[in-house]
């Protein structure tokens, strides 16, 4: 009975092991409750639809996820990175959302050599001053979103900025990168406002700053409910078509729009996706994701799309080999191709995705309301920022 | 001069709790040993809330501000100003304690939900300030954060195993000063306080410099158990400040049984444990905590702890 009950264990130890070997994990720290669910839901359909399309079994062997929720705490995040490392013996990590989370995790999966791809967190030091040979970011920075807009507004004949941001590191970085471009082309900040993230119900008192003083454009980054209740008060105070909104493309996001309506119309953002994009690979990838999940793929969506893509176009060139995390890297950095976004690619010199930002103005068309593209800048890179490997 | 403390029932459920912490530490693996230390500091920290909750009687919603300013403090001096960890955990309990200090002064002059709101407050303010602090990196966090290094005597406290050990001995160290400080004449007025205060004050204890003084042994604790945190994790941010992480260390000195000190660091264990395999099974798994809570409270109210004591007692009177 109880060498019966032994061999029976070691058994399935070593099946196990023949499994570790024939599949290629992959571990998912993304945030599946709490006010980032359901960027984490994006992330994953675009990424699990990337090895749907392009190959789920490399070389024989089976692309498995395994997913973590990381509820947007670092202290989480980071146990949840450590177990599916430990335990799991994962062969290389996808995640955070958010960037406080991906801060906690960084030391860690620079320190155990584990590949790390962000396919969210904007945080600048990820690639800039804390970047790592290990931590790969195929989403943004805030820098690489908002510098271009700086000089692009100055052309458009704007002359003085007004900066508008939720008080956070990420509302910071964002407004500092347009000052940075927009004074460089020869324009004038001439106020800021930072509210508090989560207490501001009331927009009332920093629109009347910015009613005031009369700037030639008004430059702001909101998320989430902020965003919501920001564009309508934008529009209630009677500033909508006074003073022109502009700004970092998520105020916008696909999911806001709905509860925001037409007083979302004349908005003017950047962004590295919107879903209205004129390509074939676009329209193709719109296409394959509205058959399965029956809605618009948000940038989110493109994000996991790309880093799902990423991964299986690196293990094809290391023909399906995961333990030289080394030659995964470099195999990373060697991957081009053409995504929903435009030509993809990353930067061996800050580990940060070189894509084109598009900027797009919101437009009503019939009863849509729809993301109209009307500039873009091709292969943004950002500096190293103080990067060194 | 003190006499010799008769061995309670509590301390040999804290010794067969360290006994069993010891042989679970042998047979981890690298991920057990991470829980096994995340175990340790939230047993620290709780321990530290029992001080005040359970025996001083006040409860606070703001604990978590000094568990924050002991890890805020290590990773600024650490991280930042490049100073000895040798001379930064000190510091960072007394910074932890100097903060208690000037809000106790305060805190202790309100009596119930007085003083879980000003607790609160304080927390928050503390919190408002990590969230805003370019230096801390703001919301973002800090990283980067170093362990203490005892290389000299050759431990290495990178490897899990032996970081795991190492806050299982502090925080049996802790358990040890603490049951001291409780069995002691001073913890003796604390429990009177809690039970009595009007008549501990008629019998002319000076009342608050008690309250206050327990409030900065509290802190203080609670300061260690951050600066490990920090450590732990290599990475402080403001999450560690918020006042759900107080009320999470509540829940864990209720789970274990208030006022009894092995009772939260039981307590610890058991919601690290449950946290990590139900989170394994349902996205939903605060949803079973929450129940798990409630079965705890309805069940008499004095936790685990109470319900062993209970069990016990019933089984000695069947024997009989």
């Amino acid at each position: 009975m109880r060498s019966w009950y032994v061999a029976w264990i070691a058994g399935l130890g070593l099946a196990a092991v023949a499994q570790a070997e024939e599949t290629i994990k992959i571990g998912v720290v993304l945030p599946y409750s709490g006010v980032y669910a359901s960027l984490g839901g994006d992330i994953t359909d675009g990424m699990q639809l990337a090895f749907d399309l392009y190959g789920s079994e490399i070389a024989g062997r089976k692309i498995v996820l395994i997913t973590e929720d990381s509820e947007v705490k670092p202290n989480v995040g980071l146990t949840k990175t450590k177990k599916l490392v430990f335990q799991d013996k994962v062969d290389l990590l996808v995640g955070p959302v958010a960037s406080n989370v991906a801060g906690a995790m960084r030391d860690f999966v620079h320190n155990a050599k584990i590949p790390l791809i962000i396919p969210n967190a904007g945080n600048n030091l990820l690639t800039g001053e804390k970047c790592s040979p290990w931590v790969i970011r195929t989403s943004f920075s805030n820098d690489q979103i908002n510098r271009v807009m700086g000089p692009w507004l100055y052309e458009q004949g704007h002359r003085t900025l007004y900066l508008m941001a939720a008080d956070y590191s990420a509302g910071h970085q964002m407004m500092e990168a347009v000052r940075r471009g927009f004074t460089e082309a020869g324009g004038e900040i001439v106020g800021e406002e930072y509210p508090p993230l989560r207490e501001t119900k009331d927009f009332a008192p920093y629109l009347a700053k910015v009613k005031a003083i009369r700037p030639d454009a008004l430059y702001v980054f909101f998320a989430g409910g902020l965003a919501i209740q920001f564009v309508k008060q934008y529009q209630d105070f009677g500033l909508k078509g006074e003073i022109p909104l502009t700004g970092a493309g998520w105020l916008t996001s696909p999911l806001f729009l709905p509860a925001q309506g037409t007083a979302a119309t004349g908005f003017i953002g950047a962004l590295n996706y919107v879903p209205t994009i004129d390509s074939e690979e676009n329209r193709a990838f719109q296409a394959a994701f509205s058959e399965k999940h029956q809605r618009t793929a948000s940038e989110f969506t493109v994000q996991g799309f790309d880093t799902g893509r990423l991964i299986v176009e690196a293990l094809k060139l290391t023909s399906g080999k995961t333990a030289d995390k080394a030659a995964l890297v470099e195999a990373i950095h060697r991957v081009h191709f053409t995504s929903p976004r435009g030509p993809f690619r990353i930067d061996p010199a800050t580990n940060n995705v070189i894509q084109d930002i598009y900027i797009f103005e919101m437009r009503q068309t019939g009863y849509d309301i729809r993301h109209v593209v009307i500039d873009k800048i091709a292969d943004v890179q950002d500096p190293p920022n103080g990067c060194k490997m | 001069m003190i006499k010799k403390r008769a061995l309670a029932n509590r301390d040999i459920a804290a010794c067969i709790l360290l006994l069993i912490a010891i042989i679970a530490w042998f047979r981890a693996d690298i991920f057990g040993h991470e829980l096994l230390a995340q175990i340790s500091i939230l047993a620290i920290f709780a321990m530290s809330l029992d001080l005040l909750t359970g025996y001083t009687g006040l409860v606070s919603l703001g604990h978590a501000a000094f568990y924050g300013v002991g890890a805020y403090a290590t990773a600024g001096l650490a991280a930042l100003a490049g100073w000895p960890m040798w001379a930064v955990m000190p510091t960072a309990m007394l910074l932890s304690a100097l903060l208690a200090v000037f809000a106790g002064v305060f805190a202790v002059r309100l009596v119930g939900v007085f003083f879980i709101m000003i607790t609160l407050a304080i927390g928050e303010m503390v919190h408002a300030f990590a969230f805003r602090s370019r230096v801390f990196g703001g919301d973002d966090g800090l990283g980067g954060v170093p362990r203490i290094n005892f290389d000299a005597v050759g431990i290495n406290l990178l490897d899990p195993a032996q970081f795991s050990l190492f806050t299982l001995i502090v925080a049996a160290l802790v358990y040890f000063v603490a049951a001291h400080l409780v069995d002691s004449p001073f913890g003796r007025v604390l429990v009177g306080i809690h039970q009595n205060e009007s008549r501990m004050r008629a019998l002319g204890c000076p009342v608050r410099h008690y309250k206050l003084a327990a409030f900065v042994l509290a802190a203080s604790f609670a300061g260690l158990a951050g600066s490990l945190a920090a450590q732990h994790n290599n990475f402080v941010s403001p999450e560690l400040l918020t006042w759900t992480t107080s009320g999470e260390a509540l829940i864990v000195v209720i789970i274990g049984g208030i006022g009894s000190l092995v009772g939260p660091a039981a307590g610890a264990a058991v919601f690290v444990m449950l946290a990590h395999h139900l989170s394994g099974i349902t996205d939903y798994w605060m949803f079973f905590m929450g129940l798990f809570f409630v079965a705890v409270v309805l069940f008499g109210g004095d936790g685990l702890y109470g319900l062993i004591g209970r069990m016990r007692r019933a089984l000695t009177h069947a024997r009989r």
